[in-house]
Formats: C-alpha cells, structure tokens, sequence
C-alpha cells in the first residue's frame, strides 16, 4: 500500500481482505527527464505530477488529467501507480450485495440493469469502464510502464497492459500477482497534445467520458495522431479509426468532428447510457481542438 | 408592510423591542470555534469508559423470508460482547437493510468482521423496484393488503366549465426523484446503563421526543431516560426518535453491561433512515388568452418505499379555480420515506412552476408576469406579488430571451423563476433562567441546535432582554433534563424557543430588578435595563438619590447607572431563578419566497451549470440576519442537488441501491454551488417565523425553467442528468 | 396561560396508542391560510414506537387507517 486510496476503500467495502498488507511507500516518487521524455515514479503523488513544470509544459493531457483527479485530499495521497492500478468503481463490483461477474459471480448485473455509467465498447462479459484518468494520455503519449517481478525489470507498452473482460475477468492488465509497476515512462510528446474530460460534476467526480490526444505536426499538418478515450470502455480506448481521419490534415472543428465521430463509429451503448456517445465525441472534438489550439463554437 | 396585514398581536409585557441592539444583526454562530477547532462533540465523538461499537444484522435482499439463522460463529468472534438477533425463520423483510438483529463488540472492525460471520439462508421472494413494476396488474402481491393505496382525492370548481374556457392546453407527465437526507453526521447514538436507568448521546431533532421513544420502545419509565445532543449534524425531518437503531443500541448494551455506540454508516443511512417520496403528475391543465388559469386535473402518485406514503400538494401556490386530483401511494420494497424538508413541497412546486412556464409559453407570455396574473392575493403570508419582481431585479430578468437561447455554440445561458411557502409557527417550548450574583446567566432550554444556529440566536434574544453581550449568555440546550421544548421540525424551533426566550429573560430581569429594589432603595418601577447596566430613574419619591445627586451636581439628574456586575451583587449568595415559556404574540407563522436561477448547459455534454440564484424570502422577525442566511443557503444548496444532482438509483431487478454512498450519490461540491444571493425580507411585526424548509423548496423548479429557458427543451423530470437532457435534445432535433 | 398542543389527526379512542408521527412531537401552530394556496394532503410518514418504523411487530404497514383498535391487527394497545 502507498497512499491506500483504492485499498482501504475496497477493504472497507469487503470486496477484498488482503491476510497481509506490504507498504510499497519506498517506491519512487521522483519525476525525471529521462532520453527525450520523462520517467515518473510510482509512488509519485498525483498532486506532484499536476504541479510539475515539466509535465505541464510537455504533456497538457497528463497534467490535465492529473489535476482533475478525485479531491485535493486524494491526490495529495493517491500515487501515480495507484491510480493505473486501481480497480473499477463499477457500483455493482463495489456493492457486497452484487455477487457479479468480477468477483466470481455467474452474471454482469449492468447488462439488464443500471448502465448509465458503463462501458459503450466491448463485448463483455463485464462492462466495466476503467478507472485510471492517467492511463488515457499515458497511452496517447506511447508511454510504457516499468514493471518489477521476480526475474527483474520489464518496460510493457501501456497500449498493451491493460486487458479485456474477454481476456482477464479478475483483473484488468497484464501484471502479474508478484509484479508491481515501478515507473511510467513516456517519450518525447507530439508538438501539440490535449485532453478534455466531461464530469457530471465539477467537483469530485469521475469522468463520464475522457479524451487525450498526441499530435505530431509538420507545420499546421498533422503527421500522425493518437487518440485515446477514457471512461467509454473496460480499457483506456484507442481509436484508430480516429487517428486516420486526422492523419495529413489541418485541424478544423470539421475534422475535429470527423474524428469524434470516426471515434465512436463503432460504439455499442447498453440500455441506457447511450447519452455516453455524445459525451465521449464531444471531449474528442474539444481535445482534438484543443491541441490544436483552435476554439470551438 | 402591506395595508393588509392583520393588526399584528403584541406581546403585553415583552414586546420584541422597537430598535433592537442585537437583533436583526450579523452575529456569527457562538460555537462556530468550537466546530472548526473538534471541540464540539457530536454524538459520533462521545467516548463512554469501557465503550464498544454497536452493529446492526440487516437484509442484502428486498423482499426475503428467512428459512434459518445461525449467529453462533458470530457471536464466538473476537471482541464480540452482546448479539441480538430480532428475526425469526418465516418472517419476511420488505427492504434492502431491513434490521434483523444487532451486536456489540470491542472494536469497530470487530463488529463488522462478525456481522459477515452470521449464517443467514433466505428464499429470495421478487421484489418491486419501481412505481411501474408495482403498480402492474401482474405484479406480485408484495404488500398487504395490496401494492398501492388510495389517497387523497378532492375536486374544486367546475372541470368542464374550466377546460370550456381554456383557450390552450398542456399535458404531461412530470415526475421527481427519491432524495434521501443525506445528514453529514449520520443516525445513531450511545447508550450507557447505569443500573435501570439510561442515557443516551443521540443524534436527534427531539431530545425529550427520543426520551418518550425510548421509555415506550424499550418499556421503561420515561423518568429513567437521558437523552443527551449537545451537537448535532444535520437531520433535515429524519431524525425524530431512538430510531431502530437506538432500541436495539440499548438492548445490546443492557446485555453486554457496558456502554455502546451504535452510529450509522452512510449505506445504511441511504437505505434505511428516510428519504423524500418521489413524485408522479399526469397533468392537464388549462389557460385562457388572457393568461387566467382555468383548469387542472390529475392523477398523482409516487413511492415512499415499503409501505409509506407520498402524498404532495398540488397544484402549489397558482389558483386554478377548477380542479380535479387523485392520489396513490405505491409501495416498493425500498427503505421507507420520512418527514424531508419541507416534505411534499419541493415535489408540488416543481411540478407546477414547471407547467407554468408551459402554460406561459402557450399564451406567449413572459412567465414572471403569467405567474402574477393568476397568484393569491397579496397578504402578510402570501408576499410572492412583491417578491417576483425584487428578485427579477437581482438576476436582470430583462435580459430573458424567450424558451430557447438563440446564442449559436454549445453554451446556452437561461433564466427561470418559482416560489415557495411555508408555516414555519411554533409554540410550547419552556425555558428557566438563572442570574448568578457574579453577573453570570445560564439559560436553559431542553430544546436542540440541529446545525441551525439555535443556540446562537437564542444568546442573542437573552443578550439583548438583559441589555448583554451575546458572550455573557451561556445557553444550556440539547438535554431532556432540561425544561421541554418540542422537537425541531416544520421550520418551528426559531418560533417556539425564541418566545420562551424573551419571556424567561424578561421575567429573570423582573426578577432581579424586585430583589434588588430594597437594596437600591427605589421602588421597582424605577429600574430598568441599560446595556450592561442597570438603570436606576431618579424621582422626587427617591429622597436618598435626590439629596446624592443634588449634592453632587447641583442639579437633579434624571438617572444614574449601576454596572451589571455591581447590580448581581446585590443578590448576594442566592441566584435569581425563574422559569418560563413561549407565550402568544412573539411569533407566528406563514412565510413566502421567491426564487431565481440563471444557468448556463452545455448541450453537447449535457452538463449544467447553475451560476447564481436569487433568493427572496421572509420569515418574520429576523433574529441572526447571518444564521437566517446560512439556512437559504443550506437549502438552495439542497433544491440545486434534486434539480441536478440527487438520485437514489435501485437496481430495477433486486430493488438494491446501487449508489448507496456520496460517490455516484451525486451532491453538489464547492466547484458545483453558484453565486447565491439571498434578500431576506425583514417582518419585525410578526414576530418570529422559521426558515429552515422554505428556501429548499422551490430551488429545483426555478432551475429546470431556468434550463428549458436555455434549451429549448421541456424536462418533466429530475434530476437533470446529462443521461436525459441529452436524450431530450437528440429528440428535439439533435445539437449537431 | 396557553396550553399548547400538537396538532395530530389520531385519537386516542379510536388508534393505536404505539402510533406515532412527526407532528406528535414537533407543536407547530397550523396557519389557517394554508389551503388557500393548495388542497389539503398528508404527507406524513407513520411510524410504530414499539418497533420505530414504519411496519408494526407484524411486520405490516402502519397507517391510522390500519393502525386502529378494533382491527383485524392483533398489535394495537
């Protein structure tokens, strides 16, 4: 445990009741420029990565995302790692009463249920969206996360760490039971980047959808583009399709809408949270435009 | 003061003063340090010597029978001191949280821990979650004898003759939320035996209320209760008894022979400590050209859980002249509703005040003035004629548009409008008052500061009746050892005590001036209070003075002063002690308001934001125009939430919430609250009136016109989600 | 001297004495005005003193409608 921010609320809520606790508040806590990008601690307290001069300047989505994390109080104790590995605020997974699909249960009680704050991608089994705010830019920028175990030290794409119901029912990424990341890592940042995350409320609140985006520029035309969203799905959720349609263009709120709708083409909402859809094109438009540096109507 | 107002009644003997030093002034809560600083304790803070941690057994289902319970792991658990178990096989329960028994033991984890030890087997019955599926024909017979009950059903007038003369009509159907209270410090209480008698630190809007509950509930004479609320955080109407949890506190602790604190969590409190019922209209109403209203008729209903009504008004405030409404209870397997401030109001005004922005609409009218075609008349409780306009000032409702901002973008900005009534007249509230020789005054009443600023104003009516500072006034209250005073609800604690206090302090400065007439020599008639003294009028019947005074000056002066101090001396080593009461014609009842949203939605998000509310509002004789304040705010704060915010969300196929905590509870945080701007309109002439409930009412329905204002777009239902203003907006034709 | 009471529509013959609601404890004096401005309706919540809350020790639902002597309750005192 470091901050204990997801721990002691899950302890609280009997969703687990570790035999054991090991405090991991050794792990790093440092920000550092590192090749061309930066390394960031673990044990980095969120507080700390959204008042980094270094992040702001470099990477707006992160800082973004950083600082509109939880409350005060909890970002000046939840970690850097906490927050990537935190585990879903799914309220049927959180709720004792709910013997769902994640805890071992035989059903996911969001499919005939109360959706309106689940997944609008992915096939299930559970519909989950996931938690980390971080995860979304740390994505977009091609970041890693530095992952310790007991043969050592692996740098795991974080495109590729986190995983799908369909794959990884009990948990939500590759890392193993006796694995702990260590580090993020992200490499040098596109020349514009942005994110835009939509909350119900302004104050503490979970986005109900998240975008960032990574643009590499060749003068005002976009080389290449990453696109990632967040809260719409049981993972941070590329979009390629969305990253194609910015390819070789200028910016404009034409194309920003483009993308956004390029972005949710494939969206398959449940029941009752279609609404996410235009939400989630909505925070794609505005971070596409707001790299970009172009105001939107 | 309109000319209509009644000849106001006057105390005889203790008149609220003319030109009052103290009242009516800014003064800041007397325990305001006490609260920042953690020495205040509230129920939750009490530690008793020897104390456990009381928990309580409940039901994860809806709708269960019990086919068998073992609680012997339980009750062998760590720590575990006393268990109780008050459910036996074949009993059903009706809602999630239903208390099924309780445990005491040495730590809080320990009783938690233990409570998951307990082997219960249920048949899970099918349990109704929502008004729809109890109300269907085939629903199952949940609740006996049936699954709803007829209500109220009155009708008024003539309602062919009114939709005769309407020249249009709306119909629809408007609904409103559950909204559960929410108090930041949550239901519960210690309990301490000592041999058969009991004290109790409760969380309480009633000490000598929970005293007779206990007596009655535990079958003991109500002389051997104490029930202690020194502070208390928040109730809002739920909070008026030992609650289950208090009954079942006292029997662990009778059982385990120690002490124990049994205080709620915030799931239990959303399941099963009260909520406001929510609300259903199928309305058609009707307005003639010229903007009179004609007609109303609906058919209402909504649930308050398990077997509670949910009865409103309406319509609320307008004059429809014929009208026709029936009402039915129906009852879901959810935790049963209780008194919410300003219960049914809030549900009345919203459906109604939405509507009227409709029917304005219909006739093209600017709805403020819609609104005063068709209010009662003006009258002392009835102001809304008045106040429309003031608060129209305040948020610039000139700059209205009509229903649907033309701004191009996605930010659009709009105005809306509503009022509010309420009673808020209180009595019976008793009081004694003691002046020690040292100058010191305690007053003591068995009433109780829910987080009001009772206490505060009451140290401001003894100040300024004894010519003190506010600091020189200790008040005593939260005690039922303590004189009685009634229960705080119904907006009443502000006019049943603030009498009391008056006349108890009047009668205590009456006293001292008798006592210490002798010893100045005069006769009592001749004294009277100063601010910090005690004057002491000079006539030709008081020789001693006259024959001082001449000596001194020459001339006869009209008064000399004696310092407060100097003037309790003379009482020598015995106090002056006096009891009293609320007395007629110190306060009364009927307050009116107004209010005024100015928000701002996003229509591609779906997000609203409310960026101020007008506030206009009387309650009589204002005592702390501060504390008066803070109670607006506190309910504005609360009508934003149920246009917004506030929702209490059951999983449609096991009636279990699903949101039982402050995390998908949506409750506006400090980012969340407007500019609020309250215009208190001061009634010195009517005496004390409450103001806890009525600035919570109209709240809500101010900012879903506000919202239809921006958007174009009707909402007959809150809350105002992004989930169904996004929806309402693809089906008026899409953002874009 | 005034002799306040709460305003409550049980009595005494007629219900349960264990009924209780928030009116019992709180003395508000009604205004007479009120059902000028909206008829009259009863929101209030009923609750038991022997068990505090709303279903009685036969775990049904308390109204003065049931909650009277006489009943087919076997509860009432």
């Amino acid at each position: 445990m470091a901050g204990g921010m997801d721990l002691l609320g899950l302890m609280k809520d009997y969703i687990v009741s570790p035999d054991r606790i090991v405090s991991i508040k050794g792990l790093d806590q440092t920000i550092a420029g590192a090749d061309s990008g930066i390394r960031i601690g673990a044990a980095t307290k969120i507080a700390d990565l959204a008042d980094n001069v270094l992040v702001r300047k470099m990477y707006p989505a992160l800082a973004t995302a950083a600082e509109s994390v939880g409350t005060p109080q909890i970002r000046n104790m939840g970690t850097v790692g906490g927050n990537i590995m935190q585990r879903p605020r799914c309220w049927y997974f959180r709720n004792e009463e709910f013997n769902c699909l994640k805890k071992g249960g035989s059903r996911c009680f969001a499919v005939e249920g109360e959706n309106q704050f689940h997944a609008i991608f992915g096939d299930g089994p559970c519909h989950i969206v996931h938690p980390s705010s971080l995860a979304v830019p740390v994505i977009a920028y091609g970041g890693k996360f530095r992952v310790a175990g007991p043969n050592g030290s692996r740098d795991i794409d974080a495109g590729e760490f986190f995983q799908m119901p369909n794959t990884n029912l009990y948990g939500e990424s590759v890392l193993q039971p006796n694995e702990i990341v260590t580090h993020v890592i992200l490499p040098a940042p596109g020349q514009r980047s942005a994110g835009y995350e939509v909350r119900f409320k302004q104050s503490h609140d979970w986005p109900l959808a998240a975008a960032s985006v990574n643009l590499v520029m060749s003068g005002q035309t976009v080389k290449s583009a990453r696109l990632v969203m967040g809260a719409v799905a049981p993972v941070p959720w590329r979009s390629q399709a969305a990253e194609r349609v910015l390819a070789g263009k200028t910016i404009t709120e034409a194309i920003a809408v483009e993308a956004a709708n390029a972005a949710l083409a494939s969206a398959k909402p449940m029941s009752g949270n279609a609404y996410k859809i235009r939400v989630a094109k909505t925070a794609v438009k505005r971070a596409v435009l707001r790299a970009a540096g172009v105001a939107w109507s | 003061m309109d000319s209509q107002a009644p000849a106001p009644a006057q105390h005889p003997k203790y008149a609220w003063p003319e030109k009052p030093r103290l009242i009516g002034t800014r003064v800041s809560r007397i325990d305001g340090p006490l609260k920042v600083t953690g020495r205040a304790k509230y129920s939750y803070d009490i530690l008793r010597p020897g104390m456990l941690y009381g928990r309580i057994v409940r039901s994860p289902h809806a709708h269960a029978r019990l086919k068998s319970i073992d609680a012997t792991a339980a009750e062998k658990a760590p720590g575990v001191k006393a268990l109780l178990i008050t459910i036996k096989p074949g009993d059903k329960v009706l809602y999630p949280g239903q208390e099924i028994g309780a445990l005491a033991a040495a730590t809080e984890q320990q009783a938690a821990d233990a409570l998951r030890l307990i082997k219960v087997e249920w048949d899970v019955l099918p349990a109704l979650a929502t008004v729809e599926q109890s109300m269907r024909p085939e629903a199952p017979q949940v609740f006996t004898p049936a699954n709803t009950r007829r209500g109220t059903a009155q009708e008024d007038g003539n309602l062919d003759t009114g939709f005769a003369a309407a020249a249009h009509t709306v119909e629809g159907t408007y609904s409103t939320q559950v909204q559960t209270h929410t108090s930041l410090e949550t239901h519960g209480c210690i309990c301490e035996w000592n041999g058969e008698n009991l004290t109790a630190w409760v969380s309480t809007q009633a000490v000598h209320g929970t005293r007779e509950g206990f007596a009655a509930g535990l079958k003991i004479p109500q002389a051997n209760v104490r029930v202690i609320t020194e502070f208390m955080g928040g109730g809002f109407g739920s909070k008026f008894g030992p609650d289950i949890q208090g009954l079942l506190c006292a029997r662990v602790a009778k059982a385990a022979g120690a002490p124990v604190k049994m205080m709620l969590d915030r799931k239990e409190e959303h399941l099963t400590t009260g909520n406001r019922p929510s609300a259903f209209a199928r309305v058609r109403a009707g307005v003639a050209a010229d903007g009179k209203l004609t007609a109303f008729d609906a058919q209402t209903w909504g649930t308050g859980g398990a077997g509670a009504g949910s009865d409103y008004p309406l319509p609320y405030i307008y004059t429809f002249p014929n009208r026709r409404r029936t009402h039915t209870d129906v009852y879901i397997n959810s935790g049963q509703q209780r008194a919410m401030r300003a219960p049914g109001h809030p549900q009345g005004c919203f459906v109604t005040e939405v509507l009227m922005d409709e029917l304005a609409d219909r006739v093209r009218m600017d709805p403020m003035e819609f609104r005063l075609k068709n209010l009662p008349p003006l009258a002392p409780n009835a102001m809304w004629a008045k106040y429309f306009p003031m608060g129209a000032e305040r948020i610039n409702w000139k700059s209205r548009h009509v229903t649907g901002d033309p701004t191009p973008g996605p930010i659009k900005r709009g105005l809306g409008c509503s009022a509010n009534r309420w009673g808020g007249a209180g009595q019976g509230a008793r009081a004694h008052c003691e002046i020690g020789s040292d100058g010191s005054v305690v007053m003591r009443c068995g009433t109780q500061d829910i987080g009001t600023g009772n206490r505060t104003i009451m140290a401001m009516v003894v100040a300024e009746t004894l010519g003190l500072e506010v600091n020189q006034v200790t008040i005593e209250l939260g005690d039922s050892n303590q004189p009685f005073a009634p229960g705080s609800g119904g907006s009443t604690t502000a006019a049943a005590v603030m009498p009391a206090m008056r006349v108890t302090a009047g009668k205590a400065r009456d006293a001292l001036f008798e006592r210490i007439a002798p010893q100045l020599g005069v006769p009592v008639d001749q004294i009277s209070m100063g601010v910090g003294t005690v004057l002491v009028s000079l006539s030709t019947r008081d020789p001693l003075s006259d024959a001082q005074s001449a000596a001194r000056s020459g001339q006869a002066p009209s008064s000399r002063s004696i310092s407060w101090r100097d003037a309790c001396r003379l009482l020598g080593t015995i106090p002056v002690s006096v009891d009293g009461q609320w007395e007629r014609g110190l306060s009364a009842g009927g307050t009116s308001g107004v209010q005024f949203a100015d928000v701002e939605v996003d229509i591609e998000t779906g997000i609203t934001k409310v960026r101020k509310i007008v506030c206009v509002q009387d309650c009589g004789l204002i005592v702390d125009a501060k504390t008066a304040e803070t109670q607006c705010y506190g309910g504005i704060i609360s009508g934003l939430n149920y246009a917004v915010f506030e929702e209490r969300i059951l999983d449609r196929n096991t009636a279990n919430m699903v949101n039982p905590n402050m995390e998908w509870y949506h409750m506006a945080g400090q980012s969340d609250i407007p500019e609020i701007d309250v215009v208190l309109v001061d009634q010195p002439e009517r005496g004390v009136i409450g103001i806890g409930e009525p600035p919570a009412v109209a709240t809500a329905a101010a900012v879903a016109n506000a919202i239809r204002n921006a958007t174009g777009v009707t909402l007959r239902s809150i809350p105002i989600t992004p989930d169904r203003l996004l929806t309402e907006l693809e089906r008026a034709g899409g953002t874009n | 001297m005034d002799i306040p009471k709460p305003a409550s529509p049980l009595v005494n013959e007629h219900h349960c004495s264990n009924l209780r609601h928030k009116g019992m404890y709180v003395m508000s004096v009604p205004d007479p005005d009120e059902f000028k401005f909206y008829d009259r309706y009863d929101a209030t919540h009923y609750w038991c003193t022997c068990t505090q809350k709303a279903l009685g020790p036969d775990g049904l639902s308390v109204h003065p409608t049931t909650c009277q002597h006489g009943g087919e309750r076997g509860c009432c005192e």
